[in-house]
């Protein structure tokens, strides 16, 4: 039973015009002592007799086997690394790490490559650009270390550093991986049509369907920024029909469809997924658009969970916080705040975006000055990006170019 | 020893918030919950030798530590997780450590549960006592670093009266906290706290305060009401009754917090409950009319000591008794006045709409009345008429 009225609850009373209970607000859960016994508390993500339940067992009988020796270990952790990727759930980022744990003294390429992983999820870029280095020093054929540290970078908008990788990966003839890399590198440096075509053709050779799904959402994403909707749609789809849980692709999927209005579509595809708070981001941004019921719940849950990320010091969700403050909440100044903290951290067409967004809505044109100046340099090419970099600077602001020097 | 929560309290709120829910038809869809990493909540209160709190632990992690989920659905009841209540205890309890003057023994107790922002969480409850009743405290917490690297405990510390917050992580874990003579102010703020909250999740005080006032934007004449001429005649209702029911409340608060009166809370709670039952069935059936502030200063001292139990039960430092006292009693106050400040302009813009007259007035009063006869019944015959 659920026992704690939220705001959106508390809302229906006001709209069930009864003023005298309105006032009355409701506090919060509390410890209460269930009367059934088969009352059920709680699901758990995953069901023992599930593939994934079954494959997690194994590996982890074969770690207590072997406690201390890597592969044993380094599997476990890297499964569970996947899953929390794949299913936005960080519980999983802890587990992994533990199980990493007893490896760190002396740790193998392996081990390295997983910490690394673990690292940038949590935004710890140096730290994992650290791990992947030392562990191409102790295996210099290691592809996907590469690959990793060329996403870091591309993350941080450092082309030069990024296409570095993407050569590394040529050398080690890794096609599919050469091909994401170069074809982000170009995407974000102004070059959408060839990026599309490296992309495209990089497709043409991938045959694992995890590969395809990541090539077809980068696809899709390129031919959103080229002003190509029906393409970047069938791309979307094609992605979507994989069936696969990810986390990525449905944000992106979602993000297309609010920016071409179509919010009902939206719902219906996000409705599932509101664990994800990326993807509660997106759905709750569609329903407050559409004044769906659950639209104040939704809004009242987000901001449960980013003051329960703030209690244990997580930053890593500032994006969507900031997405959040500045659409939900109408609280540009701390959207500003929020973006431009992220801003210094990830520096991805998205974040630019959330933080024109909301040093436009502050009329802050400085905040935006990094941005605009991004956009000036790279000639990265998404007109709805580069009409938000005009318009954040502001009649009468301070002139965000330098025209004179004195 | 006092306990840190007030779980009397708290387990009657969760029976009115079920019975609101139902008596409103509020039927809200399950629950989805987010994925965030793993946090207990670790609530500690030590006074001198004496500890108490409360632990959260999130079913998803004691699972994942200890296995609940027997029967391999992929869901945890009641009772796979009753079953194993003491192993839980005795996992937990071996991953918490206190010592003040030396290892401090305690006990932990769990048949409850609540819920979190990602889910249903144990609630253990915790009881023990330390060698010495004084000097610094050594905390020692390692629940689930073993298994989850990124686990948290959230500790809220309230350390000889003074409250302290940590996150303890497998690099923070063992820490050290001074205890020390409580700062007045942090103490005269943290009692006011606890007066705005208890009026705001007091629901049979609000009840009684908003059957007072409802009428006072309105005149009785000639078997029907109708909306008052000006704003003044209505505020000056509102702050005679205001008035009277804290005059009265912090006149029985304050004798019983210093336990010059004591009253059983069956009691006290029958006729807080009979109070409610009246103050509506007035609005309905008019017997009082010109000075329901009698009404208000009579029934507030009967809420004043529903009041002190309240407070008797969150602790009184007995150091800085009367500062707490008086922080308390303001927080109530303040928790009043923001209660008639959001209601009083919105009533008086309203009243002479008959949304106000027929739904707000006479719905709410017959809400009102519903819902206090269902109290005073429970509580005089120790019922239990509607489950949570």
């Amino acid at each position: 039973m659920q026992l704690c009225l939220t705001k959106g609850a508390t809302r229906h009373l006001v709209k069930g015009a009864l003023l005298l209970f309105a006032l009355v607000s409701v506090a919060c859960a509390a410890p209460r002592t269930p009367s059934n016994e088969t009352e059920v508390l709680e699901r758990l993500p995953l069901r023992p007799a599930d593939s994934t339940a079954r494959e997690l067992a194994t590996l982890r009988a074969t770690a207590r086997q072997m406690p201390t020796n890597a592969q044993a270990l380094v599997p476990l952790a890297q499964r569970y690394f996947d899953l929390a990727a794949a299913r936005g759930d960080p519980r999983y980022l802890g587990y992994a790490e533990a199980v990493l744990q007893p490896l760190y003294a002396t740790p193998t390429a392996e081990v390295l490559l997983v910490r690394g992983q673990l690292r940038q999820y949590r935004h710890d870029f140096d730290g994992a650009l650290a791990d992947f280095a030392a562990a191409l020093a102790l295996n210099p054929d290691l592809a996907s270390a590469h690959a990793w540290r060329a996403a870091i970078y591309l993350v941080r908008m450092d082309n030069a550093a990024a296409r570095k990788e993407c050569t590394a990966l040529q050398n080690l003839k890794r096609s599919t991986l050469l091909g994401g890399c170069l074809g982000l590198a170009q995407a974000y440096s102004g070059q959408l049509a060839s990026a599309y075509a490296t992309l495209a053709h990089t497709l043409t050779g991938a045959s694992d369907v995890d590969n395809r799904l990541w090539l077809l959402t980068r696809m899709a994403e390129v031919a959103a920024w080229q002003g190509q909707p029906s393409l970047a749609e069938r791309h979307y789809r094609e992605a979507l029909v994989i069936s696969r849980d990810d986390v990525y692709l449905l944000a992106a999927w979602a993000d297309f469809l609010l920016d071409n209005g179509r919010h009902n579509e939206v719902v219906k595809w996000l409705s599932d997924w509101s664990t994800s708070d990326s993807l509660l981001l997106r759905l709750t941004e569609a329903e407050t658009t559409l004044k769906l019921p659950l639209a104040p719940r939704h809004q009242q849950a987000m901001a449960d969970r980013f003051a329960a990320a703030q209690a244990r010091g997580d930053t890593t969700h500032r994006a969507e916080e900031a997405r959040f403050q500045l659409h939900l909440r109408g609280d540009t100044a701390k959207a500003l705040q929020l973006a431009s903290a992220n801003y210094q951290v990830q520096r991805e067409p998205r974040d630019a975006r959330v933080l024109l967004e909301a040093a436009i809505a502050a009329r802050d044109s400085t905040a935006a000055q990094g941005v605009r100046t991004w956009l000036r340099t790279s000639g990265f090419e998404d007109p709805r990006l580069r009409q938000l970099g005009q318009a954040s600077v502001l009649p009468g602001a301070p002139p965000t170019q330098p025209t004179k020097t004195p | 020893m006092m306990p840190i929560l007030n779980y009397a309290l708290f387990t009657r709120l969760v029976r009115w918030q079920a019975r609101l829910l139902l008596l409103f038809g509020l039927i809200l869809s399950a629950p989805t919950w987010a994925h965030k990493a793993s946090d207990s909540y670790l609530i500690l209160n030590v006074q001198g030798a004496d500890i108490s709190g409360q632990w959260d632990i999130a079913l998803r992690d004691i699972d994942f530590a200890l296995g609940l989920d027997r029967d391999g659905n992929s869901e945890i009841t009641w009772g796979e997780l009753r079953a194993r209540q003491s192993e839980l205890a005795a996992w937990a309890l071996g991953r918490l450590s206190l010592q003040r003057g030396g290892a401090c023994a305690l006990t932990l107790l769990s048949d409850q549960v609540d819920e979190h922002t990602d889910g249903q969480y144990a609630v253990l409850r915790i009881s023990g006592s330390c060698p010495v009743a004084s000097g610094p405290l050594d905390l020692n917490y390692r629940l689930l670093f073993d298994v989850d690297a990124l686990h948290r405990g959230l500790l809220k510390l309230k350390l000889d009266g003074i409250t302290q917050s940590a996150v303890l992580g497998p690099t923070t874990g063992v820490q050290q906290f001074q205890g020390g003579q409580a700062s007045r102010l942090a103490q005269f703020v943290q009692y006011l706290g606890e007066g705005v909250w208890h009026i705001w999740i007091g629901f049979d005080h609000i009840l009684f305060l908003l059957s007072l006032l409802l009428p006072a934007v309105l005149i009785h004449e000639s078997r029907h009401w109708r909306g008052v001429g000006d704003f003044g005649t209505a505020l000056r209702e509102v702050l005679w009754v205001v008035t009277a029911f804290t005059a009265a409340h912090s006149i029985t608060l304050t004798l019983a917090a210093l336990r010059l009166v004591e009253l059983p809370s069956r009691v006290v709670e029958s006729a807080i409950a009979a109070s409610v039952v009246l103050a509506a069935l007035n609005n309905l059936m008019p017997v009082v009319e010109r000075r329901r502030w009698i009404v208000a200063f009579v029934f507030g001292l009967i809420h004043g000591f529903g009041f002190a139990s309240v407070l008797a039960e969150l602790g009184l430092p007995q150091e800085t008794l009367v500062l707490s006292l008086l922080g308390f009693n303001l927080g109530v106050e303040a928790g009043q006045l923001a209660i008639v400040a959001a209601f009083l302009p919105l009533a008086f813009w309203l009243r002479n709409t008959r949304f106000y007259r027929r739904g707000v007035f006479v719905g709410g009063s017959l809400l009102t009345l519903a819902l206090a006869v269902v109290w005073l019944l429970e509580r005089l015959f120790d019922l239990k008429l509607i489950g949570a």
